[in-house]
């Protein structure tokens, strides 16, 4: 029960949390590590208020931010992964790739078409 | 009378500029045209001699251009004028009908025209004018029957030689400008200040010796022979080989001013006087002869002008005019009618033909300086000049008159001669005489279809030959009138210089008595050898042979050292040929080498720098650049290329790259606190 | 002691559930393995006296789950697990990076200097929580109550089919929304 042991433990669960994140195809998925990672920001705040101000509330209300987050995250990505499905029947992270750079025969033929059209 | 004196130039000028432009169209009209022009100039000639006008035009600023006449014009221009009427009527009815008549006519009547106006001109800008124009119609003529190249060479060597001579009056020019003779009026040249004058009167002296075919310009006056006869009888009599002489009296004054000038001119007209007789002596060719003669007849008028006799110099001009131009016009006739230009190819020609044989005995006599003829009266006065200068020019002029006299003989002799029996005028054909010189044909070129008649055609039977030989030998006879004391007051009264004296009543009979025995003595003499050249032709191979035609009695392989130098013309062509034009020419090659080599080589080879410098540029240094352009530009592609490999759209990607940033960054934040 | 066993019970189970998230093939596995690991980590918020927290994190994430599930089904490809397949990419990249991650966390944790602590928790954090966020952080209450209904305004617009398009026409002219179902706002 010492302050390290709990952000120790903070630390796993947002690493276990990025790594999901990170190597997660489906959006789903990839939320389910975004929480986690959260988790680990709640039980190192709530370690940090205990082990280090408890007198002082602040430890408190970042925890409960933090829950917010996590609420609001939740709500948000499941919106947003309803709305890109319905509008293009995406499920998987890969596939919304529309901000990426082309490859680059891809890249080619936009230049060359846009070359045409002035 | 100043229109008077405008058309006396203009008319002549006028008709020989629309007969020249019209060209072959007006060949029917060209000779009565050129015949009526020269009645009225003679005309006009006569009204502004008796009324002296002046004329003015505008020309360059402050150099008016004036014409004016004072009594050596008037003589000039009366001279001129009567010539030109007799030559133009002369060669309009010896003038074969289908020749270019208008291009001869119409030359003859621009010559004309330029003379007139060098005799009236006051100024230097006008002279030079005209002279040139002269030089060049003087090429044209002398280059007649163009479609012989050895005619057009001689043509081109005699424009040459005279106008190389002409530069001289471009320096009197420059010289009277620069030493405030302004106006550049003749009368002012003798005022100039020293060395201006002395650049000045040289400038004038070389020109006038190079017209007048003095030494050392002699030579040309053989080429000219090749022309047709009345442009012999008309240049060579009257105009351009006078021109010189009349420039020198006319700038008599400048003359004695300049110390130097009179007796160098006094000698070179002496000199020329004597060789060129030597030279007319050694001739076997009619027209050279009388070209020779030219020459030594003339180099009185520049002896009279280099001593002060301007009355003397004038009255030769005339006289000699008169004589020289009826002689040419009477080798021409027979060069017409028989064939024949060498003296042995006209034996007996005289006597075909007594009215041409007559009249050139006239002129002959006149030439000789036989009394009563009026180069007789001419020569003593010329000659009573010389002896107040010095004796021995004096001397060297009774010299030239006795050779006169000896030539004289020679061409009378040759002309009286009995005709051979065998004896066969010989063409155009000519032998090849031993220097190049003498092959100045004379003879029409069978292109003009003037194919030698061999007495066929009636010789001068018209009126048109006739009148104009008759009125010159009158004449030159008549002139001899002025050797009486009151004719000569009178004339000089006429030239403005009463104050010189003519020649003594012993000078008079002296030369008089050498001109008499020389001519019968040489008469006799070569009639002796004409004899017994008959005789040895009696004997077969005589000199009528087409080998030895062209080779007179004088001019035979028998020639003694001098009479062969003589009658090559004192080798003057082939001393100018070799110490002026080799030289020039090589001179020229030389530079022309040094231009292509050094000039244009350096210009070339600058060029060849600037090529290989931009090509090694080009391969060096332009590749390098564009290399390392190329470089930075790949480096770049490269770079951009990775920086796109993390816009891969992913967002897996996107949070490892915030992640990695975000470590760094603490990292950093935590480490450099 | 007890509360030491408790707490590494419930790490050690929080952290072994949270890994097995993303092992197992299963979607309703991997729901309910995240439930665990929640409940697992929100112990040791019970532990820290933090009651209230506790108890919240706990409900929510219950219901969060529950709500999880059914978009499982509705948008992964494989809900049943049934054929196995890995829907994973650059699983060596994300290793490196959350090992590197947790290796700075925790060399963090241990090299940091935490500071001493300050007093001793109030005898109901609860209750402290409380007049924090009506007191002096009612700010930050009230920013979260925006944030959240923001939240439901947009997730609604969001995941609505219909737009305003569909709804008053392609230039929006339309009097009378064309709706499939009547009723609502004024109607």
């Amino acid at each position: 029960m010492t302050l390290e042991a709990f952000l120790l433990l903070a630390a796993a669960l947002f690493s276990v949390g990025l790594f999901g994140a990170l190597s997660q195809q489906s959006v789903v998925m990839v939320m389910m590590g975004l929480e986690l990672m959260i988790n680990g920001v709640i039980v190192a705040a709530a370690a940090l208020w205990y082990f280090v101000s408890p007198e002082r509330p602040d430890g408190q209300v970042l925890v409960l931010v933090a829950i917010t987050a996590m609420a609001v995250e939740m709500a948000a990505g499941f919106a947003v992964t309803t709305a890109i499905f319905r509008a293009r029947d995406i499920d998987m992270v890969d596939a919304a790739d529309d901000l990426g750079d082309r490859r680059q025969e891809q890249g080619q033929e936009h230049g060359q078409s846009r070359e045409q059209d002035r | 009378m100043t229109a008077a004196l405008w058309a006396l130039v203009a008319l002549p000028a006028l008709t020989g500029t629309v007969l020249l432009v019209a060209g072959r169209r007006a060949d029917a009209v060209a000779a009565p045209c050129a015949v009526a022009s020269a009645v009225a100039g003679l005309a006009l000639a006569g009204a502004v001699a008796a009324t002296r006008p002046a004329a003015a035009a505008p020309a360059l600023a402050g150099i008016p251009a004036n014409l004016a006449v004072d009594g050596l014009s008037a003589v000039m221009v009366l001279t001129v004028t009567a010539v030109h009427l007799a030559v133009v009527l002369f060669a309009s009815g010896e003038l074969g009908s289908d020749e270019a008549r208008a291009r001869f006519f119409g030359f003859m009547s621009l010559f004309a025209a330029a003379m007139l106006v060098t005799v009236t001109a006051t100024g230097l800008l006008v002279l030079l004018a005209a002279w040139e124009v002269m030089g060049a119609v003087s090429y044209a003529l002398i280059g007649y029957w163009w479609r012989g190249s050895e005619r057009v060479r001689s043509a081109g060597l005699a424009f040459l030689t005279t106008r190389a001579g002409d530069l001289g009056l471009y320096l009197a020019a420059g010289a009277a400008l620069a030493g405030g003779a302004g106006a550049l009026q003749l009368s002012g040249l003798a005022g100039l200040e020293g060395v201006w004058r002395d650049a000045a009167v040289a400038g004038v002296v070389v020109a006038a010796l190079g017209k007048s075919a003095q030494l050392p310009f002699s030579f040309w006056l053989s080429h000219a022979m090749a022309g047709p006869s009345p442009v012999s009888a008309l240049l060579h009599s009257a105009t351009m080989v006078a021109a010189g002489g009349y420039l020198l009296v006319r700038v008599e004054p400048a003359l004695a001013a300049a110390v130097w000038a009179g007796p160098l001119v006094a000698w070179v007209g002496a000199a020329t006087a004597v060789l060129l007789g030597v030279v007319a002596l050694a001739q076997s060719d009619l027209k050279q002869l009388l070209a020779a003669s030219t020459c030594a007849q003339i180099g009185f008028i520049v002896l009279g002008a280099g001593t002060g006799g301007v009355a003397g110099a004038s009255l030769q001009f005339t006289a000699h005019a008169a004589a020289k131009s009826l002689l040419f016009l009477c080798a021409g006739a027979w060069l017409v009618t028989l064939g024949a230009r060498d003296l042995e190819g006209l034996r007996g020609a005289a006597r075909r033909h007594p009215l041409v044989g007559a009249a050139f005995t006239a002129g002959a006599l006149a030439v000789a300086g036989v009394p009563p003829t009026g180069i007789w009266a001419a020569k003593d006065a010329v000659l009573a000049a010389a002896l107040r200068s010095s004796p021995a020019l004096y001397a060297t002029g009774l010299a030239a008159a006795a050779l006169a006299a000896a030539y004289a003989a020679r061409a009378l002799v040759a002309v009286w001669a009995p005709a051979l029996p065998r004896s066969r005028p010989h063409g155009g054909e000519h032998g090849r005489g031993p220097a190049k010189a003498r092959r100045s044909p004379g003879a029409a070129p069978s292109v003009g279809g003037r194919a030698p008649a061999d007495g066929t055609r009636p010789a001068v039977a018209r009126a048109s030959l006739r009148v104009p030989l008759l009125a010159l030998a009158v004449g030159s006879l008549a002139l001899g009138v002025l050797a009486l004391p009151a004719a000569a007051h009178w004339w000089r009264a006429l030239l403005d210089v009463p104050g010189e004296r003519g020649p003594a009543g012993w000078e008079m009979a002296a030369s008089a008595l050498v001109s008499v025995v020389v001519l019968v003595g040489a008469g006799l003499v070569f009639a002796r050898g004409s004899a017994r050249a008959a005789v040895a032709e009696e004997g077969g191979a005589g000199p009528g042979t087409p080998a030895r035609a062209g080779n007179g009695v004088a001019s035979g392989t028998g020639l003694p050292p001098v009479g062969r130098w003589a009658a090559d013309w004192l080798g003057l062509e082939r001393l100018v040929r070799g110490g002026l034009v080799r030289p020039t020419l090589a001179l020229s090659r030389g530079l022309s080498v040094f231009d292509d080599r050094v000039v244009a080589g350096g210009v070339r080879a600058g060029a060849r720098l600037g090529l290989t410098a931009a090509d090694a540029v080009r391969d060096r240094v332009e590749t390098a650049a564009d290399r390392s352009v190329g470089a930075v530009a790949s480096a770049v592609r490269t770079a951009a290329r990775w920086a796109l490999r993390p816009q891969t759209g992913l967002l897996h990607q996107y949070y490892a790259q915030a992640v990695v940033a975000l470590l760094v960054l603490a990292t950093v934040f935590v480490l450099m606190r | 002691m007890a509360e030491t066993v408790v707490f590494a019970v419930c790490a050690v189970g929080a952290v072994a559930s949270g890994a097995a998230v993303f092992v197992v093939d299963s979607m309703a596995r991997a729901t309910f393995a995240l439930l665990a690991s929640f409940l697992f980590a929100a112990v040791p918020l019970l532990l820290l006296e933090l009651s209230y927290l506790g108890v919240l994190v706990i409900l929510m994430m219950v219901m969060e789950m529950m709500v999880m599930v059914v978009f499982m089904i509705m948008y992964m490809m494989n809900p049943a697990g049934l054929m196995p397949m890995s829907m994973v990419h650059n699983k060596a990249g994300s290793l490196a990076v959350a090992a590197v991650t947790f290796a700075v966390l925790a060399a963090g944790v241990f090299l940091v200097p935490w500071p001493a602590r300050e007093g001793s928790p109030p005898a109901d954090p609860t209750r402290q929580l409380a007049e924090a966020i009506m007191g002096p952080h009612m700010l930050v209450m009230m920013l979260v109550g925006m944030v959240l209904f923001a939240t439901m305004v947009a997730s609604v617009v969001l995941s609505t089919p219909r737009g305003r398009y569909d709804r008053y026409g392609d230039d929006l002219k339309r009097t009378r929304p064309d709706d499939p179902i009547g009723g609502g706002l004024g109607r």
